[in-house]
């Protein structure tokens, strides 16, 4: 017989950093920056909050209605997308708070955006 | 160093943090930092008081009086101040008479520290944060030595601790008569934020450092706490018993040059059969309700503890007790110890499945254990190319000079 905890809520982190700055990362700061973001979702996994989560591109396309548009970044690329994780959380609050203690949120070089995932509609 | 600072040593790191944890429930109007540093006077206090006087029959009472007086007298430069301090109208108690007041008893304490702990479970605050602001109030850790601890900065110490100290502040636990049925939803995240600060202290990236040790011990003592209280239940005795295991094999992991010693290389005469005995005892303690994480764990941990050695130990066993686990809570960290497992029972294919797939995953592709373990299988199955290519990944991916001395280690064996 297992214990579930309370229903969690999922949440999105909508990572975003300077886009410009990631372009010209070399092979080593890129490993570099990846492995210290390992360490954090380790962190997340922990305690048991890690879903799943990836790095995006720096460049791909941009679709509407009028064009696709190539290259990139298109929106502020100061703070562009560049990857987003998915967790569990009692609460907003409370799944702000995590995204609060990524490293490189504290020194400055990454924002996060969390937004709750909304779920099943219900019937 | 004469007996007396020996006294007052012992009787700070036992007490310190109980005591600040008490003025706070019997004021409101303290607060956290402020009750710190009554706290300190009053030690000080006591160090000047005791070497003239000798010590007293109840020290620990005699020092929480001067606590109080001295708290009663801050309040009394302005503030308002609620219902026991009330009843001292006069501030120069004589501290050498012996408490009437129950509160002072050794055992209230204990009680203070479970409701500022609780308190530190505001479920507005994530788990790593609420380690954070129990190591600096429950355990009363300085900032510099939580940032070291956690691998953080103390600027980032600092952010964190400022937006959770403005919740703890409000949190009625803290000042109000809270019953254990009031408590008890916050049981779990109690759990976890012992069981998180277990694990800091358990990693072993920093080698033999006191402060590790002590932080394990620290969570013992809070998880024991919660056992004697009313509030404990059959998790808490899991996560004791799954501490237990652990610490049980404290002392033979690291080699007599402090070097890191994995499960396989450890001699386990070194490990703690008294321990190993109590852990036994807590686990059969745990059962007859569902299972819990902390269950499975505590079973893991039972069945390499009870091993005789790693040859012998129940590989298939612990595999079904990680899967059964993983059901429960998804995790690619733990699949990594599901793979490993898999791998020594016997099962070499699904094993190797298991570790590709998470080597797809960007985040698990980087993970230093993940490449360690492969390096080490490959290394079991004669694929010395292959797990020189891992090993050398792995050291790119830790800072850790015990670590990478390890993997150097395993490297130097490819000869």
């Amino acid at each position: 017989m297992f214990i579930k905890e309370k229903l969690m809520e999922k949440f999105l982190f909508i990572i975003r950093e300077d886009l410009n700055v990631l372009k010209d990362y070399t092979e080593e700061a890129r490993q570099r920056g990846m492995v210290e973001m390992s360490r954090w979702v380790e962190t997340l996994a922990e305690s048991w909050s890690y879903v799943g989560g990836e790095p995006l591109a720096i460049t791909g396309r941009y679709v509407n209605k009028e064009e696709v548009v190539s290259d990139g970044p298109f929106i502020e690329a100061k703070e562009g997308v560049s990857g987003y994780i998915v967790i569990e959380a009692e609460n907003l609050d409370a799944a702000a708070s995590f995204a609060q203690t990524c490293p490189l949120v504290l020194r400055g070089t990454m924002a996060i955006e969390v937004r709750p995932m909304l779920g099943p509609c219900p019937v | 160093m004469d007996t007396i600072q020996q006294e007052v040593d012992l009787l700070y790191k036992s007490h310190f943090g109980k005591m600040v944890s008490t003025l706070l429930y019997f004021s409101r109007d303290i607060d956290l930092d402020s009750a710190e540093d009554l706290v300190q006077d009053a030690f000080s206090a006591a160090l000047t008081a005791w070497r003239k006087d000798g010590l007293p029959s109840n020290p620990a009472g005699w020092i929480f009086t001067v606590c109080k007086n001295k708290a009663l007298n801050k309040i009394k430069e302005g503030k308002r101040f609620k219902n026991l301090f009330q009843e001292e109208t006069t501030p120069a108690r004589d501290p050498a008479t012996p408490p009437s007041d129950p509160a002072m008893r050794p055992s209230a304490f204990d009680d203070y520290q479970l409701r500022l702990l609780f308190a530190c479970a505001h479920p507005h605050l994530s788990p790593k944060v609420q380690v954070v602001i129990t190591l600096k109030y429950v355990v009363n850790l300085k900032v510099e030595a939580i940032a070291k601890i956690l691998a953080m900065t103390v600027d980032g110490i600092d952010k964190l601790l400022i937006r959770a100290r403005q919740k703890i502040k409000e949190e009625k636990i803290l000042f109000e008569e809270a019953n254990t049925e009031a408590l008890k939803p916050r049981l779990p995240v109690v759990h976890k934020i012992i069981y998180l600060i277990f694990n800091e202290g358990y990693k072993t990236s920093w080698g033999k450092e006191l402060i590790r040790e002590e932080l394990c011990e620290e969570a013992l003592l809070l998880d024991r706490a919660l056992l004697n209280s009313k509030i404990g239940n059959q998790e808490t005795a899991a996560l004791y018993a799954l501490m237990l295991f652990n610490a049980a094999r404290f002392k033979a992991r690291f080699g007599p040059s402090g070097d890191l010693l994995d499960l396989e290389e450890q001699d386990r005469g070194l490990w703690d059969p008294e321990l190993i005995r109590l852990a036994c005892h807590y686990l059969e303690q745990s059962r007859g309700g569902p299972a819990s994480s902390y269950h499975y764990e505590a079973a893991i941990a039972y069945l390499h503890c009870t091993a005789e050695s790693f040859a012998q130990t129940q590989w298939a066993a612990i595999s079904r007790l990680y899967h059964q686990l993983l059901q429960l809570h998804p995790n690619p960290f733990v699949e990594l110890n599901y793979a490993i497992a898999l791998y020594y029972a016997g099962h070499k294919v699904p094993a190797f499945e298991t570790l590709d797939n998470l080597l797809k995953h960007p985040f698990l592709s980087q993970y230093y254990l993940l490449n360690a373990a492969l390096g080490k299988l490959h290394f079991l199955e004669g694929n010395g190319e292959t797990a020189k290519k891992y090993w050398e990944k792995t050291l790119c991916q830790t800072n850790s000079p015990l670590e990478q001395d390890f993997i150097h280690k395993m490297i130097r064996r490819l000869k």
